[in-house]
């Protein structure tokens, strides 16, 4: 138990047991988002920022799932609805755009709010059971402390196209 | 660029300009079958620098090639080309070319990382060889040796005699006895119409009683251009303190290069005069003596060196900045603070502010703007080698060489050119001679490569005056090739479309140049891909032109903003013919329910764009919108929307790449700009639309 809490501390917790561990823990920080009821987890190092105010403008002819394209400080960041992507009906209303940087291309991913960030244990990471036919979910992982799971958001898979 | 190999990179820029110089300079040699003296000299440096810098990158290959080169070249600089005999002078060429190729690939190689040709022993015995030859030729004229000695030390003696007479104009006159030399900055053009301005300036101050300038009708006479170019412009003035006054104003103009003035001395014509007769009976002593002439001459045309070279990426950064401060101004000047408010100052000074970003926006454009005779003058090397190959007769003219481009069209235009000049080369030109006479032609083909410039866009024609497109076979080959339905009856223009579908070879025989089948359709998507087209026409038995048209510069274009429902579009001003405010009742219903508008008496489809792109909002009812006549190239036809926003000058910015992979581009929507208030609009492009429309 107190090895699992270990995995599970928050940053502080980590910090000053890493210094007695003699191997440093294989940690990666996560932000955890909800889309749907669902807890899902991305990369925190591919964040570049969250955003509830930009104005995202339609461009047609476009998979419904991709809601357009947002004004970025100059740049055009095209704008992905996770819940559409995922087959869900989509909420109009109170949004956030968590923008990424997935080796050089941006893109913003429309969720329904944003948790917190949590360090996850690399091993800890469970890859998905072989025939569940789960899009956009690389691995899950179980929360020790609030109890649930959350989903490791496929990016690789975010930027592929049917 | 790797920051980290400077060096590298600047070699490798450094030798491939020597050797697209070197080439023009091999190209203008052969035609008269002989190297004026001072391309030898040239040849001569440029191999000597080759040699220098490869040993420099221990690039030893590159150095030892170069080194017998120079080594060739050091023969017949000391003893003119004469020593090459006539038989031998196309084995010279020859070997000079392949040497630019092998330097070519080599250098190609340094740059791909890859290891260097360690096998250079059979090349540089060809070169020997020839060396051999020039030798024994030169041992065969050791009797005439005196006067080929005396050769070399000729031209320098005629430079002094030159000098002098420039100088003399600069000073035999007793009445202005104070006088000013005024050379222009090369190239800046109008060098009569500059030198014009100058006398009008010190007019302002100096009766013309008390001033003279030479040549003394550049106010009427163009060609004085030249003669100001060569020997500068000419002030003359009676009192030294006229001169002074007027040396200010001189430093002053526009495109002053330097200037000197000269004080008449009675002495000095004798002198001048005296030098003259010295090198014909003393040819030794002369030569030193004219070195220090030549060079203090020299220094009347300061170092052309008014060029520096910067990465395109920096380049990249201003049009950017430039762009966002474009957008900036705008915002800054339509902000919505201002509205209702009277501001006669800042309204003035606004105006002051768009004159002056418009001005920023045209020199940071024009820095990019580069001639596209380079990609030209590399074609002369392909017709010379085709010529060769094919056993054709043909020449290139080039037309409007000097019309600029943006460099990454410049960059992006040289495979497609090589590949239609092949073609034209390969399949235009007439088989033989005999062919071309029987037609009434003259037996030597031409191919006519030009550019010029609309204003918006530049149009690159590629003419042969060969025997045309044979429709029969194209069509014949395109049906065989599964291209063409046999049942379908397909237009000439139809059957030279397919001239540009993949997969596609007129000729039975794969050529080693053309024939492979990649030719064409490899030529549409380069040009497509800088937002280009390509149009091919023909006539039988007169030959055929192939016309890309490519617009100037993608970064910024005059854009009028229409409204559709809640989205926002940009539509090229260039494109736009007229807009029209019709009820529905002048709408025309075809057989396919499609509709059509009249306008000056012609009949024009109609798009809507709301139908088109599925949006959600916008008007249904032709009456309560608008029709825009839009026209690009072939495509001619109305487009329904809400509104007009206004026009506006706007950034254009490539749409994120990751939608790139949903094709969108085909249905004309082309990119994206930022408003004045921050929001987007999408810029559409008129002919992918139309194609659009009519495909669905």
């Amino acid at each position: 138990m107190n090895e699992e809490n270990l995995m599970f501390a928050t940053e502080d917790i980590l910090t000053a047991s890493a210094e007695q561990a003699e191997e440093p823990l294989d940690v990666k920080k996560y932000l955890i988002f909800l889309t749907d009821g669902l807890k899902m987890g991305v990369d925190a190092e591919q964040v570049v920022e969250i955003n509830n105010d930009a104005v995202i403008t339609y461009l047609p002819m476009l998979p419904h799932y991709i809601k357009g394209i947002v004004n970025l400080r100059g740049a055009m960041v095209p704008i992905l609805d996770i819940r559409l992507r995922l087959g869900k009906p989509s909420q109009e209303d109170d949004f956030l755009i968590i923008v990424l940087n997935l080796d050089g291309t941006q893109i913003g991913i429309l969720v329904d709010s944003v948790d917190q960030m949590v360090d996850i244990p690399r091993n800890s990471i469970l890859p998905m059971p072989a025939h569940a036919n789960q899009q956009l979910v690389s691995g899950m992982c179980s929360m020790p402390e609030t109890g649930g799971t959350v989903l490791i958001l496929d990016c690789a898979q975010l930027l592929a196209h049917e | 660029m790797g920051s980290g190999n400077d060096i590298l990179d600047a070699y490798i820029y450094e030798t491939n300009s020597l050797l697209e110089q070197l080439e023009t300079i091999l190209l203008e040699s052969e035609k008269t079958n002989d190297f004026s003296q001072e391309n030898i000299n040239e040849i001569f440096r440029t191999m000597h620098t080759i040699k220098g810098s490869s040993a420099m990158m221990e690039f030893d290959t590159l150095a030892t090639v170069a080194h017998r080169i120079e080594d060739m070249f050091f023969l017949i600089r000391e003893n003119s080309l004469d020593v090459v005999p006539q038989s031998e002078r196309s084995t010279l060429f020859d070997l000079l070319f392949q040497s630019i190729d092998y330097f070519r690939g080599e250098v190609e190689k340094i740059q791909a990382n890859e290891p260097l040709d360690k096998d250079i022993d059979s090349f540089l015995e060809n070169i020997n060889r020839l060396i051999g030859k020039i030798k024994g030729e030169q041992e065969e004229n050791t009797s005439s040796a005196p006067a080929a000695g005396a050769s070399p030390a000729a031209p320098p003696a005629e430079a002094p005699a030159a000098e002098a007479s420039a100088l003399s104009a600069s000073e035999g006159d007793k009445d202005f006895p104070y006088s000013l030399q005024v050379f222009f900055d090369e190239g800046c053009g109008m060098e009569n119409l500059r030198s014009f301005m100058l006398v009008a300036a010190i007019r302002d101050f100096c009766s013309e009683a008390d001033f003279a300038f030479l040549p003394a009708d550049v106010e009427t006479n163009p060609e004085t251009a030249e003669a100001v170019v060569e020997h500068g412009f000419l002030l003359k003035f009676k009192t030294a303190a006229q001169r002074d006054q007027a040396i200010p104003s001189v430093a002053s103009a526009g495109s002053v290069q330097s200037y000197q003035a000269h004080d008449y001395t009675p002495p000095a014509p004798k002198t001048a005069e005296k030098e003259g007769p010295a090198p014909a009976t003393h040819a030794e002593s002369a030569a030193p003596a004219a070195q220090p002439a030549a060079s203090a001459g020299g220094g009347q045309h300061p170092a052309k060196e008014s060029l520096i070279s910067v990465n395109l990426s920096k380049l990249d950064q201003l049009a950017a900045v430039v762009g966002e401060i474009v957008i900036t101004e705008s915002m800054v000047t339509a902000s919505p603070d201002l509205k209702g408010l009277h501001l006669d100052s800042f309204t003035k000074s606004a105006r002051q502010l768009r004159k002056l970003t418009d001005e920023l926006q045209d020199v940071s454009m024009s820095l990019r703007m580069v001639p596209v005779s380079a990609s030209f003058q590399k074609m002369n090397r392909i017709v010379r080698d085709m010529c060769k190959k094919l056993n054709k007769r043909a020449r290139l003219t080039l037309i409007g060489e000097n019309t600029e481009v943006d460099k990454t069209i410049v960059d992006s235009i040289g495979d497609p050119l090589m590949h239609i000049i092949r073609n034209s080369m390969d399949h235009g030109i007439e088989e033989t001679e005999a062919a071309r006479i029987a037609a009434g032609k003259d037996p030597e083909g031409e191919i006519i490569l030009s550019a010029r410039d609309t204003g918006s866009e530049v149009i690159i024609e590629i003419q042969d005056d060969g025997q045309g497109v044979n429709y029969d076979a194209v069509l014949k080959k395109a049906i065989k090739n599964g291209i063409a339905s046999p049942d379908v009856e397909y237009s000439h223009k139809e059957i030279l479309n397919f001239l540009m579908m993949p997969g596609f070879s007129t000729n039975t025989e794969v050529t080693q140049f053309s024939g492979r089948g990649v030719g064409m359709d490899v030529v549409k998507q380069n040009i497509e891909g800088v937002g280009g087209t390509v149009s091919i026409s023909s006539v039988p038995g007169q030959g055929m032109t192939t016309t890309l048209k490519i617009p100037l510069t993608m970064s910024i274009m005059d854009g009028m903003e229409v409204a559709v429902g809640d989205s926002i579009f940009t539509i090229p001003i260039n494109n736009i013919r007229q807009s029209y405010k019709v009820s529905s009742d002048s709408i025309i219903h075809d057989s396919t329910n499609g509709e059509m508008f009249k306008c000056l008496d012609n009949f024009y489809p109609i798009i809507r764009a709301r139908d088109l792109y599925q949006l959600e909002k916008g008007f249904t009812d032709i009456g309560d919108g608008i029709l825009m006549w839009l026209e690009s190239g072939e495509c001619s036809y109305c487009l329904f929307v809400d509104e007009l926003i206004g026009e506006q000058q706007v950034v254009v910015k490539q749409l994120p790449g990751y939608l790139n992979n949903y094709n969108i581009k085909n249905y004309g929507i082309n990119g994206c700009t930022l408003l004045g208030d921050g929001s987007i609009s999408i810029i559409l492009d008129v002919a992918n639309l139309y194609a659009a429309a009519h495909g669905v």
